[in-house]
């Protein structure tokens, strides 16, 4: 049986998934993510593998690391939404 | 008074922020059906809508992850942008089933104290009855596994329905989610809508209890995981033909509003 496309999260990857939960669920944190990503990544205890794969938000490598899919796909979402919220509620 | 109502309902968040990737005509169908349930609301005059959701690691993170649970805060709030929502909760009603579950065999979990996720006010902001009514959010486990069994929500809506059918006020029950969507996955832009289309057929002929036999597995190879909410509901509304208000599927979701005669 292949991977199911939503897994168990591996405690492995706690660290990525509650770093990838505060960008998604909280403005703050988003916010200070905008301004120093590398800064808030290091103070999410995030590994050196883990904050390349966060910087470009490549997902095949973040779910590969245990990232729930998810909240990789929201987080993105939400940071979109607050960097370009005119590309949204366009009729 | 017991079941007033009865409907199931997509929250997809492009319904609500409309980004320039969706089809106009489509999003506004899906509206139009919304208004539609939201009349049928209306005239069903409920007391309180319990709405059926699955949460999107929104108010429960891996700190705890409740397989069933119960909202019993006095209000219960949350944000999307620039959408902001709060409700009041039915208390009365939400301890009625958190107490009644418990009593028939259910574990389940309450919470004063979570976000409200957008599968809860996506619906409501569409859906809810003017002047609005008070709600008891109760939360399915769809995105974090091991998810509760399909079997389990059926046999948890059964339950449901029995404390509802006891109680003296009129109740709407709402399931969120689905239809078929991979958000995340490199499934998202091919659902499964010849899954979501034999399931509509079954429902329109009375066979909902047939979905206490899928598997999650099927469940997630279909993009069905928020199915279980759906399943719950039907676990209330036994053999019940479904009335299809909408099918609309979009590049990247079957969007379904359902309703049932109670």
């Amino acid at each position: 049986m292949s991977e199911a496309h939503y897994f168990f999260p591996p405690a492995s990857a706690y660290a990525l998934n509650r770093f990838l939960f505060a960008l998604k669920s909280d403005a703050t944190a988003r916010a200070r993510y905008a301004e120093d990503a590398e800064a808030t990544m290091r103070e999410g205890g995030l590994d050196e593998v883990t904050r390349a794969a966060l910087s470009t938000f490549d997902r095949d490598r973040l779910v590969g690391l245990g990232a729930h899919p998810y909240l990789v796909f929201m987080a993105q979402v939400r940071l979109a939404m607050d960097g370009k919220p005119e590309t949204f509620e366009y009729f | 008074m017991p079941l007033v109502a009865a409907a199931a309902l997509p929250h997809t968040p492009q319904l609500l922020v409309r980004p320039p990737t969706e089809d106009r005509g489509l999003v506004l169908r899906v509206h139009a059906a919304l208004g539609e349930v939201k009349r049928r609301l209306g005239a069903a005059r409920p007391d309180a809508i319990v709405l059926i959701g699955g949460d999107h690691i929104e108010g429960f993170f891996l700190n705890a992850v409740p397989a069933l649970a119960v909202y019993v805060g006095a209000r219960a709030a949350g944000e999307f942008g620039r959408y902001r929502y709060a409700f009041d909760v039915h208390e009365p009603l939400a301890r009625a089933v958190i107490e009644q579950g418990i009593e028939a065999g259910f574990d389940l979990t309450y919470s004063q104290d979570v976000a409200l996720d957008y599968a809860f006010y996506v619906p409501l902001h569409f859906a809810m009855p003017e002047p609005a009514v008070p709600i008891v959010p109760l939360y399915v486990n769809v995105y974090l596994p091991p998810q509760p069994t399909p079997a389990r929500c059926h046999a948890w809506g059964r339950a449901l329905r029995a404390i509802v059918d006891r109680r003296s006020e009129r109740v709407a029950l709402v399931a969120s989610g689905g239809l078929s969507h991979f958000p995340g996955t490199d499934r998202y832009g091919s659902p499964d809508f010849d899954f979501d289309r034999a399931l509509l057929a079954a429902l329109a002929e009375g066979r909902g209890a047939e979905t206490a036999r899928l598997t999650g597995d099927e469940l997630d190879k279909a993009g069905n995981v928020e199915l279980r909410t759906w399943i719950t509901l039907l676990g209330a509304l036994g053999d019940a033909r479904a009335e299809v208000l909408a099918y609309e599927p979009s590049w990247h979701h079957g969007n379904a509003v359902v309703t049932w005669p109670v």
